[in-house]
Order: structure tokens, then sequence, then C-alpha cells
């Protein structure tokens, strides 16, 4: 196990996975790359058609396998490649956002940006952000499923 | 023994025997007595000599519209006796498509709060054997005497913070309603919880849900969880792990509170139906507050005609993230 | 188990450069189902293509995931690549190391484990995959325009030119709109007649081209390429063929009822023409009117009619046609400003509407082109036009411009002094708006060459004083208070929402912004398409807009009608939602938030206890799905699904994206 994945090491780095919506957010991650900008490798995309999409189980899933934080990016509201799925996300997103926190889970460990396709620079920046925001706060450990971790470290 | 509301169970029986007789309705969902003097349990009356069995006391808790969904596949007309959480309930699964409103006919019960026998035997002190309502005082009777509560201290759980005692939906109307009621303690637990730091949240979440078995209970009593399939069963894709430990206790109770969200009529049916204790309501009431703060007061369960939070929108909604 | 191929593209150096492409060689084939990995220079190159599809026969591969750049660049590219060589061409699956790894980290220690979180993940859900079929309709090549306004009627010629049938739905019983009751048009001063008319002309006459006036849409099913519409055409008790046109029968008629062309202002009779340039020239008994219909004698058009084209016994039909494509372009009203009591809206004959106005211009108008008080018949020496009545008013009106009162405004005014040369006109405004070709040049010339005063304020009040209107206001440049004698007050109201828009938009199938205007389906990129794919709409049913842009936009919608019947049949969205009809529960959730009515109610017969129980479930038409999932979360049992992005794909990524620490 290299230092990185070790939790308790000084180098320790955090695994963030981006669910990003095919039409603007995904689209800003490509224009962060064509444009050569730089962000945590920490980050992982999954590309979901909407941000509509995005069923809160997903996250909670990631954060059982170990993910340390979760970000969900879609289009502006109002810029919705399907006209109402933001809209819909929003008020999906915000009402599990509020639960989850109820629940003990730390702010910073799920989050959800509005990102266009021409925001690569700003895609860049809330990798950044929210990579620093996690690394801070630590591994996460408490929807962690400690036989998936097993599995993996056997790898 | 409770003392018999002979004179109110009376008008019901009239009421609905009639129906039954002449085919109005085929079944009534009612109460009769359980096992013991202090419980009541649903009632399936196809007759009218299975009223003879009906009960209306201080211990009807159990919400029947929940068993209109699978009584509508047999019959084709139930009629369903119903307090004010029952009338919710009922509205719920008419907004859910689960209920037709024509095959259901609604007697209304408006009620005063149901009695919870914890709370009465620790009252009481000694050998619980019977009560008599005076006055908004419960007399409780014991082996050794009698003892005097006040009746508010001595309600179930869901009853202490209910806004809604008189149905809000029915044919008939049998009693006069009660009076307005406010709940100002309502959100207070959640309150509470909201105001410790996310360690104390997730540590004291982490100790209730711990009990958890997953026994399904809290899914079968209630009127929000009407899926053909509940998702905890499904094996593919695998949703829910079978294990007993956080992760999938997180994952259950999380999920199954966010599947009530703007849906929750708040009747408290989980939390009484579970065995183990856990305060499942507040994560109920959690997303009322939180959708009620976000995008507009909404009770669920009011008005069947309004669409729930969650499947509209408005282009200028607040969001519970930066939208910079 | 699945036999997946994987090839990593180094793409020159661009990923090469920061991915180790032997390390994530390496690592791929230890994926599950994994049983051939290869990489390439350049994949995308015909020779990298080759490379694959020689694979998928040698290695027998029923899944490819490519490690490359982003699937927006090159998806459709090796979805091809995989189809020629025999696999559906869904079962092929990106891994994006390009944009979202190789260019954005500079560390190959870092990149190079990401590459293969990433490739992993692609290889999960590519295990997962299934082959998709997008579905494909038949086309009507006809089109159905609702609405005969100047829109709807460049709609129809287009299309029409185009050689495809088109059918114009007009509910008045002529076709001419608003742009009919206009007298001239901005900023060419052109008599609105004179160019409107050859179009209805033209229009009526087009072999391709039916008229359907004094009808009205009463039912849209169906789907694009496919809309089975019913449409009531109402009985006008004359027989269209016989009918010759001459007019005797109104000559004649004895009733008079307000004419809804003349905004009230005059009266027609009860069998009518709404006004003279008719199209067509076929008059309509308004039975309310009617002396026969309303006490059963008369029958005095009956008896003087030449050709006995009088039927009193006509009565409605229903026509029932499909049509491959649907333009919406049912126009707009005026606001009724009676709620603002400060203008005295209808409590004075002298204060009028915008419209209402522009009707006293017209030779056939309500004061034969005189331009007159209505209260005493002489010319108005001085006018108050108010602008913004009802519009940019959040308070009591509607909070968007209403962009044409500015220009017709100034047109009135420069009308007003042609016709009664010592009239002098005053203009209440908040701004002047006058974006558009020549609009500015021509707002300058009434200001200029006309006299019109423009004062920059708002009017508190207007009180009839002996044969006058005081109007009191505010000229908020200087501060000071103006009180004008004026003869005649003319307010620019808003243009509104037609009063049944919301009803029409449900029945079509479409939806409206919050004033009731129809939405298009992009504000940007897609300015006549509306979220119900084969519908759009045109003109001021969308918002207010003034004539040449109703023409483009209606010419617009023409051609994208155009552009849908010259296809025989429609291809669809392959990643479309998909129910499981045996555990759909019915809640009719996923029908809720459907942004394309594409999910409906069916009902489904299923054993029950010995029996059959009938219960309703949902069904998906996939031709009108997009594909956006939303309707997948809110099923709470997750019975209705995405293909393409299914909950099982998605928590497979999810699991093998997690699984590298």
């Amino acid at each position: 196990m290299s230092a990185a994945l070790n939790e308790t090491s000084a180098d320790w780095e955090p695994l963030v996975v981006a669910f990003c919506c095919n039409w603007c957010s995904y689209a800003g991650g490509d224009l962060a790359g064509t444009s050569r900008m730089s962000y945590p490798a920490n980050v992982k995309v999954i590309r979901v058609p909407c941000c509509g999409r995005m069923n809160p189980m997903f996250v909670l899933r990631a954060f059982q396998r170990g993910a340390d934080g979760v970000l969900v990016a879609g289009c502006h509201p109002g810029d919705c490649h399907y006209s109402t799925g933001n809209y819909h996300g929003r008020r999906r997103l915000s009402a599990f956002k509020r639960l989850f926190e109820f629940a003990g889970f730390e702010p910073e460990r799920f989050e959800v940006r509005w990102i266009s396709s021409s925001e690569g620079d700003k895609f860049a920046e809330e990798m950044e952000t929210m990579t620093a925001k996690i690394k801070a706060l630590g591994p996460n450990r408490k929807m962690r499923d400690a036989r998936w971790q097993s599995v993996t470290q056997s790898k | 023994m409770a003392e018999r509301n002979t004179e109110q169970i009376e008008k019901i029986r009239d009421v609905v025997a009639q129906d039954l007789l002449s085919g109005r309705i085929d079944l009534l969902l009612g109460w009769e007595k359980g096992h013991y003097w202090w419980q009541s349990r649903p009632l399936f009356a196809r007759s009218k000599k299975d009223l003879d069995k009906l009960v209306w006391d201080p211990f009807c808790a159990v919400n029947l519209s929940r068993y209109l969904p699978d009584e509508l596949k047999i019959h084709s007309k139930v009629g369903v006796l119903v307090k004010g959480c029952d009338a919710r309930a009922f509205n719920r699964l008419l907004q859910d498509h689960m209920v037709q409103r024509d095959r259901v006919v609604l007697y209304g019960l408006p009620c005063p709060g149901m009695l919870d026998y914890s709370r009465l035997a620790e009252e009481a002190g000694g050998n619980l054997v019977g009560l008599v309502e005076q006055n908004g005082r419960v007399i409780l009777k014991t082996d050794s005497g009698e003892k005097e509560a006040e009746r508010k201290d001595l309600l179930i759980e869901k009853c202490r913070d209910c806004l809604y005692p008189n149905p809000v939906v029915y044919d008939q109307m049998l009693f006069s309603p009660q009076g307005e009621k406010s709940a100002p303690e309502r959100f207070k637990v959640v309150e509470e919880l909201e105001n410790l730091s996310a360690e104390e949240r997730f540590a004291y979440w982490e100790k209730e849900l711990s009990r958890c078995l997953r026994c399904y209970a809290c899914r079968q009593a209630c009127p929000y969880c009407s899926c053909r399939e509940c998702f905890v069963e499904q094996e593919n894709p695998r949703w829910q792990g079978r294990a007993y430990q956080t992760s999938e206790n997180f994952m259950f109770h999380l999920v199954r509170a966010y599947h009530g969200a703007g849906r929750c009529i708040d009747c408290g049916e989980c939390e009484r139906a579970c065995p183990v204790g856990i305060p499942l309501q507040e994560l109920n009431r959690k997303l009322i507050k939180d959708i009620n703060e976000l995008y507009g007061d909404y009770e669920a369960g009011l008005d069947a005609e309004l669409e729930p939070p969650l499947l509209t929108y408005r282009p200028d909604d607040p969001a519970a993230f930066s939208e910079k | 188990m699945p036999r997946i191929g994987i090839f990593i593209c180094h793409c020159g150096s661009n990923i090469a450069g920061t991915v180790d492409i032997e390390k994530s060689i390496e690592a791929a084939r230890g994926f599950p189902g994994v049983v051939h990995v290869d990489e390439y220079r350049y994949l995308c190159s015909e020779l990298g293509q080759d490379l694959i599809k020689k694979a998928i026969e040698e290695h027998n591969l029923d899944r490819v995931v490519v490690g490359t750049c982003s699937p927006r660049m090159h998806e459709v590219t090796f979805r091809k690549a995989v189809t020629e060589a025999g696999l559906n061409p869904y079962l092929l699956e990106v891994a994006n190391i390009r944009e979202h790894c190789s260019w954005v980290h500079k560390d190959i220690e870092k990149a190079t484990p990401k590459a293969i979180a990433l490739l992993r993940a692609a290889a999960a859900k590519a295990a997962l995959n299934d082959p998709l079929v997008a579905p494909s309709v038949e086309v009507e090549k006809r089109a159905l325009v609702i609405g005969g306004g100047i829109a709807g009627i460049q709609a129809a010629l287009d299309i029409a030119e185009a050689g495809y049938i088109v059918d114009v739905v007009e509910r008045e019983p002529s076709i001419g709109g608003r742009m009919a009751q206009l007298e001239k048009t901005f900023p060419t001063l052109d008599c609105s007649a004179c160019i409107l008319t050859p179009k209805m002309v033209e229009v009526a006459q087009h072999p391709n081209v039916s008229l359907l006036t004094y009808s009205e849409v009463e039912e849209v099913k169906g789907f694009v390429g496919q809309f089975d519409v019913k449409i009531k055409q109402k009985a006008r008790y004359v027989d269209p063929v016989k009918c010759t046109g001459c007019g005797i029968c109104y000559e004649k008629c004895p009733a008079k009822t307000p004419s809804e062309f003349e905004m009230g202002l005059a009266k027609r009779k009860a069998i009518y023409v709404p006004f003279p340039q008719a199209v067509p020239n076929i008059p309509v008994i308004d039975r309310d009117a009617c002396l026969y219909f309303r006490k059963g004698r008369c029958q005095i058009c009956a008896q003087e009619c030449p050709p006995q084209a009088i039927d009193y016994e006509q009565q409605d039909q229903i026509i029932e046609r499909r049509y491959g494509a649907i333009i919406v372009a049912t126009g707009f009203d005026q606001m009724n400003p009676s709620h603002y009591g400060e203008y005295g809206y209808g409590q004075h004959p002298d204060i009028l509407t915008g419209l209402e106005f522009e009707r006293l211009f017209n030779a056939s108008g309500p004061t034969g082109g005189k331009v007159v008080r209505l209260s005493d018949g002489k010319p108005p020496k001085k006018v108050v036009f108010i602008q913004c009545v009802g519009s940019r008013d959040k308070a009591r009106g509607m909070n968007y411009c209403s962009k044409i009162c500015c220009m017709y405004t100034a047109k009135q005014a420069i009308l007003l002094k042609e016709k009664v040369p010592d009239a002098k006109s005053y203009v209440f405004y908040i701004d002047v708006r006058t974006a558009g070709k020549g609009y500015e040049e021509f707002q300058r010339r009434a200001a200029e060459e006309y006299d019109v005063a423009y004062l920059r304020g708002q009017v508190g009040k207007i009180f009839p004083e002996s044969d006058h209107l005081m109007v009191h206001g505010v000229d908020s440049l200087s501060g000071k208070t103006i009180e004008i004698k004026a003869d005649m007050v003319v307010l620019a109201v808003a243009s509104v929402a037609r009063a049944d828009a919301p009803e029409v938009g449900r029945l079509v199938g479409i939806n409206s912004d919050s004033y009731n205007f129809f939405n298009e389906a992009h504000p940007k990129l897609k300015p006549v398409e509306t979220h119900t794919a084969g519908i759009f709409i045109a003109g001021a049913c969308q918002a207010p807009k003034d004539i040449p842009e109703t023409v483009a936009q209606a010419s617009a919608a023409a051609v994208k009608v155009v552009g849908l019947l010259s296809k025989d049949m429609l291809q669809g969205e392959a990643c479309t939602a998909e129910v499981n009809q045996a555990e759909c529960s019915g809640c009719l959730y996923c029908e809720a938030v459907c942004p394309y009515s594409a999910i409906s109610p069916v009902e489904i017969e299923e054993r029950y206890h010995g029996g059959t129980l009938k219960r309703t479930v949902v069904e998906v038409n996939p031709t009108l799905c997009h594909g956006c999932g939303s309707c997948t979360v809110v099923c709470r049992s997750g019975t209705i699904n995405l293909k393409g992005f299914s909950n099982e794909q998605i928590l497979a990524e999810v699991d093998a994206i997690c699984l590298q620490r």
C-alpha cells in the first residue's frame, strides 16, 4: 500500500468522486483539459446525462465504497440541456444535502456546483477547492463499508 | 380495561352497518381489541356481525389507510374509519395513485390523541388494570388503587405534536371536530440535533441506528412506502447491503427517509412500529422542516391536489449549496 | 461473462507523456471480464480503428473500452468502428484519459493511477452495456399550423413552397390576425393591408395549403412524425361552395352586435365577414346575435342571398387528420388596463388603447378613417400617449418589456400629425427602446420632424374636465409636474399571452413561462423548438415581438418542419428510459417530472389470487424520451431505469472508481 493510500500517513490523498452532467460540467472538464489547466488527480469524474439523473443513492454508495468527498456538477439553472433537470436536481440534492448533514456528515463532504461548458477555469478551481477541503477534513470513515475496504486493500 | 365509549361506538356501528348491508361498502376497516386490553388492532369487518368487535378507544393508533391498497384488490368498495392521520395517509395514497377515491368511503373520526401504554404504566406505578377518562384527565386504576394524570402527558409520541387531529378528507364526519391544535415542539428535537456538532450528530445516529434489526416494520407501517418492490430487497442492483453495520444502517435509514421527502405526512407510524425505538420521525421531520424552509410551506396529505414539492420547481428556487 | 477488449491511445505524447501506458495495460489485464488489451499511437486514425475491428474478430470481443480523448470528441468515431466490426455501437465505452487526466495532471505518478481508475470504471460499465437500438418512426408528410396570423401565414407558405402539404387552423372567420387590424407598419409606414392581403391571398390559393378557418384544434395525440389531431370546424351556416362573397347578406342583416375586429368600437352584423379583405371572403352567422337563431324568425339573409348559400342546418364538423409536425402561432392579446385606476380606461370614450386608436386611422374602421374623438367626433388637437401601461411593472402588470409599444406609438404620433396637422402629441415614457433596423431613425423623426414631445416620466392621474382630459404627470428629468389639457389619451398597454394560452399549451402538449407565453426549448439555441419534439412555435405566442421578428421566426419554424418532413423515418434517442411494468406501482411520479411527456399511464391486467386484476402502470414512448433520466430518481423502487446510464451501470462505475485505494 502506497503512502498516499495510507490514512494515517501525512501524504494521505483523498478520493473525490465528481458526477458531471454530460452537457455542461463534463464539457467544462474537457475545456479545463484542452486549456491545459491543472487540478488534483484525486478527482475522478463519472459522466451522467444530467444532474437530474443524480440519485442520492449513488452518492451514498460512493461514501460506502471509500470516497472522501462527492461533488455533483450540473448546468447553471436555466441552461439545462433537458430544460428542467437541474431545477429538479437543485431541489432533490438540496433536500438530500441537508439530510446528509443532519445524519452527522461534514457539509464539505458533499457538494453541488453549477459549472457550464465554458467554465473550464471554474471546473479546475472547484476540483482544487474540493480536494483541499477534503484533505483538511481527513478520510471519510463514517460511512465506509469495512468489508469493501478489505477487498480493495488486498488488490 | 379501558372504559368503553359505548355511545360513540354505537353511532359508528349504526352508520357502517347500514352501509355494509346496503352494499355501499363490502368491507369496513376499523379497530378491535387485541391480545391485551391496552391494544387495539385492525378489524376487517365484512358483515354486521363482525361489527360487534368494533372499538373506538384511546388505543386505536394503527393507521388504517395503509391497508387500503391491498384490500382494494379483493373488495370493490371499502369503508375505512379515519382519524386525522389516517385521512392524511389516505391523501398520500390517493396522490400516489394507490387507491381510487370512488372506491373508498371515509368515515371521519376527530381524534383526541391516542394513549401510550408504557407511559400509562409508568405513571400508574403499580399493575395497571384499567382507566377512565374524565375532562382531559385520565384515572389510572391499579391493583392498589387509583391515580389521576393529565391526558396530554400520556399521549403516544406521534400524537403529541399532531397538528391535524381532524380528518382532512372524509365522506361522512361522525362526530364534531376537535379544536384547533398547535405543535410548537414539532421540530424541537430536530433543532436540538441541528445545534450539535457533526461529530455529535453522527455519534447520536450511529448509536440509535445501531439497534436497527432491519425488520422493516417502519416500512410496513408507512403510508408513503407503497412500492411493489422496495429498494432494500432488490438483487439487481443491490442497493442495500444486508450486513448490520453502520454503513448499511445509514444507507437504509437515509434513503428511506429521503424517499419520503415532501411526501411524509408526519403520522409517526414508522417510529411507533419500530421495535427498538429508533427516533425515525426525526429524520422525516428534518426533511419536512428543510423543504418547508427552502421551497415554501407544504404539509403532505392535506390536499391531494397540491403537487409534492420534489415533483416541481421554481426557476428561482434557493439551494442548500453555493450557486456561485 | 463478457469478453471485454481495452484499447489505450497514446494520442502521440498527449496521453503517453503523462500516463504510463505499460502500467495501464498491465492493470487493465486484471480487470474483470477483460480478455484483450492493446495500445496504439493514434487510435482514432484509420489504422487505429482497424486495430480495434481486427481484435473484435480475433478475440471474439463483445464489449470495447477505449482509453482516449473525451467521449464528446470521438465516441461517435469509435461507435462507428465497432459497428463496422459487427458490434452494436452502444457496446462501446470511452474512458476519458486525455481531457480529464493526462492534460490536467502533470505528474505521471498521479496521472497513471487515475487513468487506471477511469479505465476500470469504463470496463465495469461496459460489462453491463446492452445493445441499444434507436427507435424509428414513420413521418406523416403533412404539417399543421395553428393560428392564421402573419406568423401562421408565413410558416404555411414556406412549408407549402418546399412541397409539403400544410393545413392552417384559424379560429376566426378570416385569417390575418393582429396584423390585419393595423393601419400602417413601422418603420416604413407601408399600409398593413397592402402587404398582408397579397400574402393572405397567396396562402389561400396555394395548392399545398388548406385553410380551416372558423375552426379550432380539439385534441392532439401522438408524437413527432405522427400527431393525430382533431379539429372542430364550426358551422358557418353559409355554404362556402355556393357563396360568391357578394356581401348582400350582411348589408341586409338587421341584427347588430359589437365587432371583435374593431375592438368593440363599432358594430357588425349577425352575419358578417370580420373585415373587407377577409380571406376566405365567406360570411359566418353569429348564432348569439342572429335573430333567426335567437327568436326563430327573420331569415332575411337567406331570402336575399342570390346563390342561396345560407344553410341554417349546417353542423359543426370534426376533422381528424395525422400530421408529422405542428407549428403553434396563436398570437397575443392586449392587456385590459382597467385596473390602472389612474388612467381611467373604460370610463371615458377618449381614453383608448394603442390598438383601439390604430383602428381610427383605418378607412374601414369605426370612424371611416377620420381621426376624431369618439366622444364628440372632433379631431383631437392634443393627444397624450402613455408608455409601459402594464409592461415593466412588477407590482401591477408584467415584468417584461412589450417591445413594440415605443415604435407603434412613434408611428401613431406621426400618422396623427399627417391626419390632423395641427395636432400635438406628448409621449410619457420610462425609456424609449428602438432596437431594430431603421427604428431609432424612425423614432427620431417622430420627435424631430413631427414635433412629438417625449416626456420622461409618469402619469399620476387623468380626469375629465369639461370636454377635456386633464393629464397630471411628472417629468422625472426636471422633477417638474406637468399638466396637459388633452383631447385624447392613448395607452400603450402590455402585449400579453392569449387568455386561453395555458389551455392551448395543455392541449398541444407544450409548456409556458410564468406569463403564459409558450416556452422555447432553449432560449438561445432552440428559439422555435419546444420541449415536445415535432412541435414548434412562432410569433407573439412565444413573447411580444414585432412583424419582422415574427416573420423571421415563422420562417425558421417552417424550416424546422420542412427538415423534419423531408425524412421518411425519424431516428430517436437510443439511451431512453425503460420501465419494468411488473414492478411499477403506478404512482406516476415519473410522469410528473418528465419534461417531454414521454411517460404515460397504461392499464395492464395481472393475475391475482386466481383472478385478474387491472392496474395502472406507466409506459415510456421511446420516440419522445430524450434520456435525461429525471424520472429514474423519483422512482423509489428503481423500476424506471435509463438505458445507457442505468442504475446498475452507474453503481458499477462508482464501485470501480473507488476501488483503487
